[in-house]
């Protein structure tokens, strides 16, 4: 192996195994750097107890506030040695640091290269030969800028940059834990962050809806569905410990806003002062106690009723006019035991949780409101809008059915009574089966509701800080501040409840969003210089505290973020700008001085290489097999699970995963597929898809065996490929030769050079031979795979075309396709 | 749309479909049981999965743990209780009840002594329930835990602290620190396999087996009874053995034609590796779990070929298999008996328990001797768990609810004290008796045994020295000979 070698390898461990690892391997690596061929690694992964890592290049006199000081505009380098190279001034900012290093920077990737990157950046697809063409063909000097300005304008934009957003978000449209239940309305959280980045929402007000939209702009739908950010962790409704699920609740809120705006691991300090960064236990409780009257909900009403709402209304209307007897018939029937129902529920939950469960209504407080609100979510709310199986009515299944295995139990029951109870429980399970008949009639769910968060008092929780983060064990109590690590003097809020509601969130949205805290802005841009490239300018994407990285061109942040804020933060200007450099138009190709002298390519004198995550590995294959096809939002999509996995899961809940064969469901965007938190998608996660879980803040990159499989062996995949190869021919009049090509064009964004024609037809060739033995073998009994789609059987064997889809196959598995250069 | 003339048909040369495929020539056939190609796993796993040191010599080589799933009562088991017997039928003393959260729809029920009869069994002279006579017989081998307790009491909750310390989604489980800490024996195979038959299956899914925020080379892979044990393991219909190879070789061509142009970017080349090593997981994977490769006596000593115990028992024959041939950690999730899907028995306790004792009483029993026979005890970790116990009252006059304060859970082999058991839940079997074992001191015990300390076990993770445990644990000595 050389040393190159040795840097991949080491880069991979950076992206995916932590941060003491990889500065291992990098020490490893520059140990071995003086060597031509260095032996094979022998460093093992390192154990030990952490220590704060070395910086890889220390950044000469950066200050220790440098995340959090103001945002100012650097100066850019005046004098600069290769300064033709150089389009904008982030590339004036890039080549400083080369020109110190003495490196070139790269040349300009070759056009089919750049359309194919810039494609799968932006829209997360690959472009199709007639896009290629047009800009290779293109000689104004705008060509690329016409590109770049179009594709930030298309829809794909927010579904490739909102997908990115949703990582963070932890989106799911279940609730994880044990029976998954579905959040029928979280997809309208999906497609409001999507539409956000293609209206350019100021990133600003982005922040201020989802952290607190239901309070500053009540009666607003979109600032409703946004605070679904806060709802969107997993939720476990059964949970018999109503106390710690609340807690658990707002723990969440707070690290997830901890992780994915202020860039830092603030749940370190839930449990201890923070070892690193200073953040104390205090500062930490103080923070969460923005949230203590925060209640979270799946089933709040839409406010702007289009189409679709529209037709649910009447499709409900219309059940229940239809059902309106059986539903009479069986709140007559439960009407006089409802108390002793609700006590039965009230009896699933711990007591310290029940205490309030019991009390007045006119008794409770803001943690009694809470206890109270989920109970009724999950037990007595009969909401047939929603998908959960425990509707008050099947409470009083319970009831009954408890009631008799009691009495039937007890040895010296009177016998008259228990046989009342026994009349009792199937009366009523009777009629529990027909109205059960007809809710499986009910128009789908979600198409009325919203998953958000709101408040429903103005008075907040105690908020205490909890010993060990262990919340039965309280020690002090506290109110809401913001940690004083982020905005020195600037800790206190200015509350102002609303008429519904403690105000607390809208403080913390204002201070998120303030120009004060500047660590938000660095954050974000970070975040988008590190989707572009492979790192970020501080490469622990989710981690700007003394834990974390440095930045390895200080300058360059600061120039990016204050640019962001001043254009109104725009995510789109700051995009633009990344893509326009000359340092993203670089060319990938490997160079051994570059090697040599900046083996991480943290000075990015070459444009990193990088595959494919999971959505642009299966929307491109779909792209290319010409069946990807567009969504308008809405409900989640259930594309085919393989056989096996479909059986075992539909064994307990027949709709676990409804699939269907529309097109819909099986070929739109992933972005727009079922998020389902105890069933990741199979292709998802095998590449390296975002686990729902946390706050998913970097897509790793690992090479398997089961990528492999999924690629080649899978059905569905070897399906795209036939659909492929028969566009390709359908696209060249069954021209083998043209077809060929057009194949090379779709998948590569380019023609086959000479030799690889030859490659190809020789394979072909010898293929064709393979298969015609096979069937020979077989004595004439052998079914062959042809590509689909073709207008009328084409003058050609079978078996060539069989051989062709196979050609397909295999170039649809390569690296070339499978990564971007 | 004209492409739906001839929509999605494939042209059948021939009459009929399918084929009967050999894999005779294939590469790696007969390598099976030894590590091969070294240098090709090296580079799949981009080191990830590279062999690593132990922390200090451990005895286990392999765990195989035994999720009894929706979990059993410790009470009709393992932990024999006269005075439970006694006051069968009578209110729960208020004394037993201090510190239980009793959630129990209805109430605490009255005391309940199930129909068993108790026997002393060994050298140990262990009470066991008539439940399991055959893994009595092997009570000589086991460490019991009486004194377990854990939190939560839903058994998404617990089971997944169980399993990866965390009562939310997002922590790596216990076999994906191990796999991470210590590589894979044996680049062909995962080092990490889930294995079930059914039922409800582990509640809350995949996180259970989920490298958490480990890379993702550390999950589980779950390994299905019947033909195809892992996902997408099959060649596509008509796509026959000899006509994927040649599409094999054009791959590699074309891959290392494109690479030639990237000398030295590794992860090219490990992506052409790694299609290699899934050509061979084709053979070896299948050849690894194919039980009938065993005698008849072994596979009727795990009860294959009887209806209540052929599952399980392919299940823990195959488990055999996979620790032989260096997979690191293997769980077994109990699964569907007769019409009870898993252990939990709110009601109908006597039906449930005896059905699903008799699928894995049996099967359980000859695995340790397997194991025994051929000198794999010693080197292998048997771990019977479950999320948490049941109560010692009744819930619907014929179950018991969950209990979270005292159950019972054993190790064996691996340098586990045979014959041994200790802590002990209070008269009636319900709370833990003085210092309980916590799920966080289970799994440093394990890893113990497998020559990794829980607190130097660490990998950094936004910011934090992440552990297995979190900050918790403390092995559990006692039960090491």
């Amino acid at each position: 192996m050389t040393r190159r070698t040795r840097f991949v390898t080491a880069l991979g461990l950076a992206s995916s195994l932590g941060l003491a690892t990889a500065v291992a391997a990098a020490d490893d690596m520059k140990a071995a750097a003086g060597a031509a061929v260095a032996a094979k690694p022998t460093t093992p992964i390192p154990h030990g107890v952490f220590q704060k890592p070395a910086d890889d290049k220390p950044t000469a006199k950066l200050p220790s506030n440098w995340a959090y000081r103001p945002l100012e505009a650097p100066a850019l380098p005046a004098t600069l040695k290769q300064a033709k190279w150089a389009r904008t001034p982030v590339d004036k900012l890039v080549l400083a640091k080369l020109d110190k290093k003495g490196l070139k920077p790269s040349a300009d990737a070759d056009r089919a290269t750049l359309i194919r990157r810039v494609y799968l950046d932006v829209t997360g697809v690959i472009p199709t030969p007639e896009d290629v063409a047009a800009f290779v063909n293109d000689t104004s000097p705008q060509a690329y800028e016409k590109v770049v300005d179009k594709l930030l304008a298309s829809p794909q934009y927010g579904e490739r940059i909102g997908r990115r957003w949703l990582d963070l978000a932890r989106y799911a449209d279940t609730q994880g834990f044990q029976d998954d239940e579905s959040r029928p309305g979280m997809w309208r959280y999906r497609d409001y962050v999507i539409k956000s980045f293609n209206d350019d929402k100021p990133y600003d007000q982005f922040i201020r809806e989802q952290i607190a939209g239901d309070e500053l702009w009540p009666g607003k739908q979109e600032a409703l569905i946004a605070t679904g950010f806060l709802r969107g962790y997993p939720d476990a409704p059964d949970h018999r410990d109503l106390l710690e699920k609340r807690y658990n609740a707002i723990t969440d809120m707070t690290d997830t806003v901890g992780t994915a705006i202020l860039g830092h691991p603030i749940e370190c300090a839930r449990c201890h002062d923070h070892k690193f960064d200073k953040v104390s236990q205090k500062e930490y409780f103080q923070l969460q106690a923005f949230f203590a009257n925060t209640l979270p909900s799946d089933n709040l009403p839409v406010i702007d009723k289009g189409e679709r709402e529209r037709k649910f209304e009447a499709d409900y209307a219309a059940w229940e006019a239809a059902t309106v007897d059986i539903r009479s018939r069986l709140s007559a029937f439960v009407e006089p035991y409802r108390d002793e129902i609700v006590n039965y529920g009230h009896e699933r939950f711990y007591e310290d949780g029940r205490v309030s469960l019991k009390k007045p209504r006119s008794e409770w407080k803001s943690l009694d409101r809470w206890l109270n609100y989920r109970f009724d979510q999950y037990v007595t709310r009969n909401n047939p809008n929603y998908g959960f199986d425990v509707s008050f009515f099947a409470a009083a299944n319970g009831y009954f059915n408890n009631r008799l295995e009691v009495a039937a139990a007890e040895p010296n029951f009177d016998k008259a009574k228990l046989a009342d109870i026994k009349a009792r429980k199937e009366a009523f399970g009777k009629l529990y089966a027909e109205f059960r008949k007809q809710r499986d009639k009910l128009p789908p769910q979600g198409a009325t509701i919203v998953s958000a968060v709101f408040e429903n008092g103005t008075d907040a929780a105690s908020q205490f800080i909890y010993a060990g983060g262990d919340h039965h064990r309280p020690v002090d109590e506290v109110q809401p501040a913001f940690p004083a690590l982020f905005t020195p003097g600037k800790t206190q809020p200015a509350i102002t409840p609303t008429d519904h509601s403690s105000g607390r969130r809208s403080a913390l949205a204002n201070w998120l969003a303030s120009a004060d805290n500047a660590v938000v802005p660095r954050v974000f841009v970070n975040r988008l210089w590190a989707h572009y490239f492979e790192n970020g300018i501080v490469s622990t994407v989710s981690d700007f505290g003394r834990a974390g990285q440095k930045p390895t061109h200080p300058e360059l942040l600061d120039y990016l973020a204050k640019r962001f804020v001043d254009s109104g933060w725009s995510t789109k200007a700051i995009t633009r700008e990344i893509l326009l450099s000359s340092v993203y138009r670089q060319s990938s190709a490997e160079r051994q001085d570059v090697a040599a002298a900046d083996p991480y390519n943290k000075l990015l004198a070459q444009f990193p290489r990088k595959r494919l995550d999971a959505e642009q590995v299966r929307d491109s294959l779909l792209a290319a097999a010409g069946l990807l096809t567009p969504k308008d939002g809405g409900p989640g999509a259930f594309p085919r699970l393989p056989k096996v996995i479909y059986e075992a899961s539909a064994r307990n809940v027949p709709d676990f995963w409804p699939q269907t064969d529309k097109a819909e469901d099986r070929y739109s965007r992933s972005i727009y597929m079922y998020v389902r938190r105890s069933l990741p998608y199979p292709m998802m996660e095998t590449f390296n898809g975002a686990s729902p879980q946390a706050a998913h803040s970097r897509r790793e990159v690992t090479t398997t065996p089961q990528q492999s499989l999924t690629l080649f062996n899978n059905e569905e995949v070897f399906e795209w490929s036939k659909t492929l190869a028969g566009r390709v021919y359908r696209d060249s009049a069954s021209n083998e030769d043209a077809a060929l090509t057009r194949l090379y064009r779709v998948l590569y964004s380019r023609a086959p050079d000479a030799q690889e024609r030859a490659l190809a037809k020789q394979f072909l060739s010898h293929h064709e031979q393979i298969i015609a033995q096979q069937i020979t073998n077989e004595g004439g009994k052998f079914a062959v795979a042809i590509p689909v789609g073709l207008k009328e059987a084409p003058q050609v064997s079978p078996t060539r075309l069989a051989a062709f889809v196979d050609l397909a196959h295999a170039l649809a598995n390569s690296n070339e396709f499978i990564y971007r250069f | 749309m004209t492409h739906h003339k001839i929509s999605r048909r494939d042209f059948i040369t021939a009459a009929g479909k399918g084929a009967a495929y050999t894999v005779g020539g294939m590469l790696g056939v007969g390598g099976v049981f030894a590590p091969m190609l070294a240098q090709a796993g090296e580079a799949v796993g981009g080191g990830f999965l590279d062999p690593k040191p132990t922390h200090y010599p451990g005895k286990a080589k392999s765990v195989i743990w035994l999720h009894m799933n929706g979990a059993p009562a410790a009470q009709d088991l393992f932990d024999y209780k006269p005075d439970l017997i006694k006051l069968n039928n009578q209110d729960v003393p208020p004394s037993f009840l201090e510190g239980v959260q009793v959630n129990t729809q209805g109430g605490a029920g009255k005391l309940m002594a199930s129909n068993r009869t108790w026997k002393q069994y060994g050298q140990s002279g262990k009470y066991l329930s008539d439940l399991l006579p055959n893994l009595a017989q092997q009570v000589d081998e086991l460490a019991f835990i009486h004194n377990m307790e854990t939190i939560g009491a839903t058994h998404d909750i617990s089971t997944m602290l169980l399993n990866s310390s965390g009562a939310v989604p997002g922590r790596p489980t216990l076999g994906a620190w191990i796999t991470y800490a210590l590589g894979s024996a044996n680049p062909n195979l995962p080092p990490y396999i889930v294995l079930s038959n059914g039922g409800r299956g582990l509640a809350g899914g995949s996180v259970n087996y989920s490298a958490g925020f480990l890379p993702a080379v550390y999950q589980g892979v779950p390994i299905q009874l019947g033909d195809t044990p892992i996902l997408y393991l099959d060649r596509p219909d008509l796509l026959s053995s000899s006509q994927q190879r040649d599409s094999l070789d054009f791959l590699r061509q074309v891959n290392q034609r494109h690479a030639n142009r990237y000398q030295n970017d590794s992860e090219l080349k490990a992506r052409l590796e790694a299609y290699e090593l899934a050509y061979r997981m084709q053979t070896t994977v299948p050849d690894v779990v194919d039980v009938s490769k065993e005698s008849e006596a072994t596979r009727n000593a795990y009860g294959i070929g009887t209806e209540e115990t052929n599952d399980y028992g392919t299940n823990l024959l195959r488990a055999r298999r996979l620790v032989e041939n260096g997979v690191r950690f293997v769980q077994v999730v109990s699964g569907k008996a007769g019409k009870y899907n898993d252990w939990d028995a709110h009601s109908d306790l006597e039906g449930n328990h005896a059905a699903q004792a008799k699928m894995v009483d049996k099967p359980v029993a000859a695995l340790l001797k397997d194991l025994k026979q051929r000198g794999l005890l010693d080197s292998t970790l048997l771990v019977w768990a479950s999320e948490f116990g049941r109560t010692s009252y009744g819930q619907s006059g014929t179950g018991r609810d969950h209990n979270p304060w005292g159950y019972t859970q054993w190790l064996a082999g691996a340098g586990v004290k045979g014959g041994f058991s200790m802590g002990q839940t209070d008269a009636i079997g319900l709370k833990t008796v003085g210092k309980a074992v916590s799920t966080y001191d289970f799994q440093a015990t394990v890893l113990h045994a497998m020559g990794l300390n829980h607190l130097k076990t660490t990998y950094l993770y936004n910011g934090r020295s992440e552990r297995p445990t979190v900050v918790y644990g403390e092995i559990v000595k006692d039960v090491f000979a």
